[in-house]
């Protein structure tokens, strides 16, 4: 029996892997998805700068020095300082951590909860009807505004910045799951699962989830980008990552009054925010066009 | 047709009915007393409980819940705490420069987005088509601030064409109006734009592979007709399901749009409010917007009967 389940779970697997990196096929591979290794190049150097913010010739970006107030970038303070005499490139620097704690964790987070609830969704019919109503509820609620009113009713941390953003994204993972769901419920394999008496446990841990990697991986790397925008929005009115942590939407947010006469303030972290941000969507199109070729063709 | 017109009218309740409840219940699923976190770190006890019954903490959930639905269906959005204005009347006071700002960028964004979108599908594989994908990359990375901020350091500092910040109201003019839109409108209309031109170019090359755009061509119908009567219409809707979505995207991007060039609309209101921890006013501008939301997409929903006569339901 356990062989009928491995051949009937065959296609899809040759699908998902069939672009995989094979040994000697890497030079193949980085050749045709450019945007993999450009995304995935420029991830890599916002990560490193993040691990290694100490050591990139940062000083202390809490630092203050009223005397250096409003500096133009020059060979001492490469990025400039800001109103309170802080240095703005290690202000930026150490702001990478927290675009990429938030991103990264909402994307995880969030891909968790919507698969599971993707899933006990797919599956359980009686419990469909509400889950969706709530769902449809939830995404009415355009996401930006959802994660604002989520912050204003708790404290500004980067843990309920991480927590605001994650519910504003888990009813489109969710969706996205069940609708995989319900279209593989409908295939041949699951059905020859079906009739070959696999228990429903089995059928969705060897057939369902393997088939939903490949959308969720993707669509999880357009949550990253978009809740590192999130977060950066808002922390700009206010409602985000407390001031006195160094991230992008902060500096901004304290370099908005001065923007007229010192617009460096807000050009740097606004320039290391859209590159990240870049990076990951190039990454996910690139994963999309890599991993499900039917979904490329129709974006 | 008309039982699906009533049908899918009728399906809106529970959605609404599930918006009021999470906007409501989220003060109450906070970690913590949520009178003391909107009161503020150096509020008295006697502060917090003027704002718990203020707000009505102090009575059994669902006590509130149904008074707050009650007074909603009255059009109450409650009293503001730090005004003591009902947020009603706060709202009808910001309203005009969002829906302004909303208005000029959906018809800015759909009249650039869906000509450049089609012209992407038509020339596929063009530099015209490569220029239109990558500018949805970036117009999907760049946030809203950002494009605001280059714009108007550009237009309005360097060359001075434009004002820099500011609003002026429609009754003061046209030319004023639109002076001071025009760059919040760009700034907050490129994500859109990225958008809608995406899903335009791949519906319309799905469309445009079609046996009836070859017997359109075969029989000598020109370019023009063939991509807009032929090819848009039988592409319109989810070309409108992606308008009507991404207005999800405007609403949350007007509320920084507002912020960068100091309009003072719901935006403003907001972000003012959260410095102020005005809970009822940021409840009543999330209602308001996720209400408004709703409605569009349900009637975006019903044009579908106009576009595409086969949908019977």
């Amino acid at each position: 029996m356990s062989q009928n389940t491995a051949v009937a779970a065959a296609p899809a697997a040759v699908e998902l892997f069939a672009e995989e990196p094979q040994r000697g096929h890497i030079r193949t591979f980085l050749r045709r998805h450019p945007s993999i290794v450009l995304g995935g190049t420029i991830l890599a150097l916002m990560v490193a700068i993040a691990l290694l913010a100490p050591y990139l010739w940062t000083t202390d970006p809490q630092a203050l020095a009223p005397r250096l107030r409003v500096r133009p970038p020059s060979a001492e303070f490469w990025f400039g300082t800001d109103m309170l005499g802080r240095d703005i490139y290690s202000r930026v620097l150490y702001g990478t951590r927290v675009s990429l704690i938030v991103g990264f964790s909402v994307a995880i987070l969030a891909s968790l909860a919507g698969l599971a609830i993707g899933l006990i969704s797919g599956f359980i019919r009686l419990a469909d009807g509400i889950i969706m109503r709530v769902m449809d509820g939830l995404m009415s609620i355009p996401p930006i505004l959802l994660a604002i009113a989520l912050m204003a009713a708790t404290r500004g941390s980067v843990e309920n910045v991480i927590i605001a953003i994650t519910i504003a994204e888990i009813p489109r993972v969710s969706r996205l799951v069940r609708g995989v769901v319900l279209s593989l419920r409908e295939q041949p394999f699951v059905e020859a699962a079906i009739a070959a008496g696999t228990t429903t446990r089995r059928i969705i841990i060897r057939h369902i989830l393997p088939n939903t990697l490949a959308p969720l991986t993707v669509q999880a790397t357009y949550i990253c980008a978009s809740a590192m925008i999130t977060e950066a929005i808002l922390s700009f009115i206010g409602a985000g990552t407390p001031p006195i942590i160094p991230s992008w939407g902060n500096i901004m947010a304290e370099g908005r009054a001065l923007w007229q006469v010192a617009p460096y303030i807000v050009f740097f972290p606004a320039v290391f925010l859209s590159l990240t941000v870049l990076s990951v969507n190039l990454l996910g199109d690139g994963l999309r066009d890599a991993l499900d070729p039917r979904m490329a063709k129709r974006l | 047709m008309l039982a699906y017109v009533v049908r899918r009218i009728l399906a809106t309740i529970p959605v609404m009915l599930v918006v009021a409840f999470v906007v409501f219940s989220m003060l109450m699923l906070a970690p913590g007393d949520p009178a003391a976190v909107i009161a503020g770190d150096q509020a008295t006890p006697e502060d917090v409980e003027r704002i718990r019954q203020a707000l009505g903490l102090d009575r059994p959930f669902f006590v509130q819940f149904a008074d707050f639905l009650w007074r909603l269906l009255h059009l109450d959005l409650g009293t503001s705490i730090f005004t003591n204005l009902p947020v009603t009347h706060m709202i009808a006071q910001r309203i005009e420069p969002t829906l302004a700002l909303m208005v000029l960028t959906i018809v800015l964004a759909v009249s650039v987005a869906v000509p450049l979108g089609v012209l992407a599908a038509w020339k596929a594989g063009s530099w015209i088509d490569r220029g239109v994908m990558l500018f949805a990359v970036f117009g999907f990375s760049v946030p809203v601030f950002v494009v605001g901020y280059v714009l108007a350091y550009f237009f309005a500092l360097e060359w001075e064409l434009l004002p820099v910040q500011g609003y002026t109201p429609l009754r003061e003019g046209f030319f004023p109006f639109l002076e001071n839109l025009i760059l919040p409108a760009i700034a907050l209309g490129t994500v859109y734009i990225a958008l809608i031109a995406r899903i335009t170019r791949a519906t319309m090359l799905e469309v445009l592979a079609q046996d009836y755009i070859r017997t359109a061509k075969a029989k000598g119908l020109g370019m023009g007709p063939i991509l807009f009567l032929h090819g848009l219409k039988n592409a319109a809707v989810p070309i409108s399901t992606v308008v009507g979505l991404g207005i999800a995207l405007l609403i949350g991007g007007a509320v920084v749009t507002e912020s960068v060039f100091a309009i003072p609309g719901l935006g403003r209101l907001t972000v003012d409010a959260i410095l102020r921890r005005d809970y009822p006013v940021i409840q009543g501008v999330v209602l308001l917007f996720s209400f408004v939301y709703v409605l569009i997409n349900l009637l975006i929903d019903l044009l579908y009967i106009l576009f595409d006569p086969r949908i019977r339901y």
